[in-house]
């Protein structure tokens, strides 16, 4: 499928060309907005505002570039800036982790149990860590970007955001040891 | 290595980024100390189970949303674009210059500390310029006169030439 020229068919208004768009990109965009909000509900309505973002957009696509990497950055960099936007509104519910988890469980009967179970274990150990350590470790180890293209999106030196990395993933251990020392 | 040290090595560790003697330094750390052991594997744990997060699929109600959206910018995009051709039609750029400089001459004389002085000297340069555009339309009619009254006197010149003056005097 040529990206560049179903851009140009949406640019000219067609609704297929748009559908095609969204089939393509709305599952990755929907997993990456539910990777930082732990929230089905806060995913769909993230994912709505980064395909109306991306509506608004094409005109300013340049045809010579790669159209994925291009959505995918703009979407990435939508996302990061709203959880950071809304991070101290997110420290500040009680409930978030219950709701989080309640979302985990109910997210359909096509899932397995032991795909629920990792999920909401995972959700419950993410939730415990600043947005600062969430952020790093949604990027590293859920959606695999390398150390340097994380210090150009977050706008930090390579070392902060290796250290930065490591501090996560220890803290992600620990609280993931206390959680099922405490579970079990 | 002090257990800080291997702290901040472990993820570079894992990921296979240290050199032979570094590697080797934290090796012999990890089977000295439990505490260590215990925390490399917790990460080792940790990070496999964010590898095994599954993915999870938007519902129809959001996809609906979604293609919607194409839709609805379509039709406020028609209305707008339509507007904005019409105001942006190369034959009202002048009229914007005018209205411009009218706005701002307006704003000037109205706003400046010390508007009355400038309507007032508006007023009577205004004023003294009427006069002065009468005073020219009645040099200018009295000037028409002299030119008429010219004119009939080189026209009655040239009739009393003696080569007209023949044909004159025949009539």
């Amino acid at each position: 499928m040529d990206l560049s020229e179903v851009v140009s068919q949406c640019l000219a208004g067609s609704q297929g060309a748009w559908r095609t768009l969204v089939d393509a990109f709305a599952r990755r965009v929907f997993n990456m907005a539910y990777q930082f909000t732990g929230s089905r509900q806060e995913a769909e309505d993230m994912t709505q505002e980064v395909f109306l973002k991306l509506h608004g957009a094409l005109p300013k696509y340049d045809p010579g570039k790669n159209f994925q990497a291009w959505f995918l950055t703009l979407a990435r960099n939508h996302l990061i800036d709203e959880y950071r936007r809304t991070r101290w509104e997110r420290s500040q519910r009680d409930e978030f982790d219950e709701r989080v988890l309640a979302h985990a469980a109910a997210d359909g009967p096509e899932e397995s149990l032991a795909d629920k179970e990792t999920k909401a274990f995972v959700w419950e150990g993410l939730n415990r860590l600043s947005p600062e350590m969430r952020t790093v470790i949604v990027l590293r180890d859920l959606q695999g970007h390398s150390y340097e293209e994380m210090a150009g999106m977050l706008g930090l030196p390579l070392g902060t955001v290796k250290s930065r990395v490591n501090r996560a993933r220890i803290q992600l251990a620990r609280v993931l040891r206390d959680t099922e020392g405490g579970t079990s | 290595m002090t257990c800080e040290r291997i702290e901040e090595l472990l993820s570079a560790y894992l990921e296979g980024e240290l050199g032979p003697a570094e590697r080797a330094g934290i090796d012999r750390h990890l089977a000295a100390c439990p505490g260590c052991a215990a925390l490399l594997e917790g990460l080792r744990e940790a990070t496999a189970v964010l590898a095994a997060v599954p993915a999870i699929e938007p519902s129809p109600a959001l996809l609906a949303r979604l293609y919607a959206i194409s839709e609805r910018k379509a039709g406020k995009k028609g209305w707008l674009q339509a507007a904005f051709d019409f105001l942006n039609r190369p034959a009202l750029q002048p009229v914007y210059a005018a209205f411009t400089v009218m706005l701002v001459v307006t704003s000037f004389v109205l706003f400046h500390p010390e508007g009355q002085a400038i309507r007032k000297s508006i007023d009577v340069q205004l004023h003294r310029g009427f006069g002065t555009v009468e005073k020219l339309y009645a040099e200018a009619g009295s000037l028409k006169g002299e030119l008429g009254e010219f004119t009939g006197n080189i026209v009655r010149s040239v009739k009393n030439l003696e080569l007209l003056g023949t044909r004159e005097d025949k009539q």
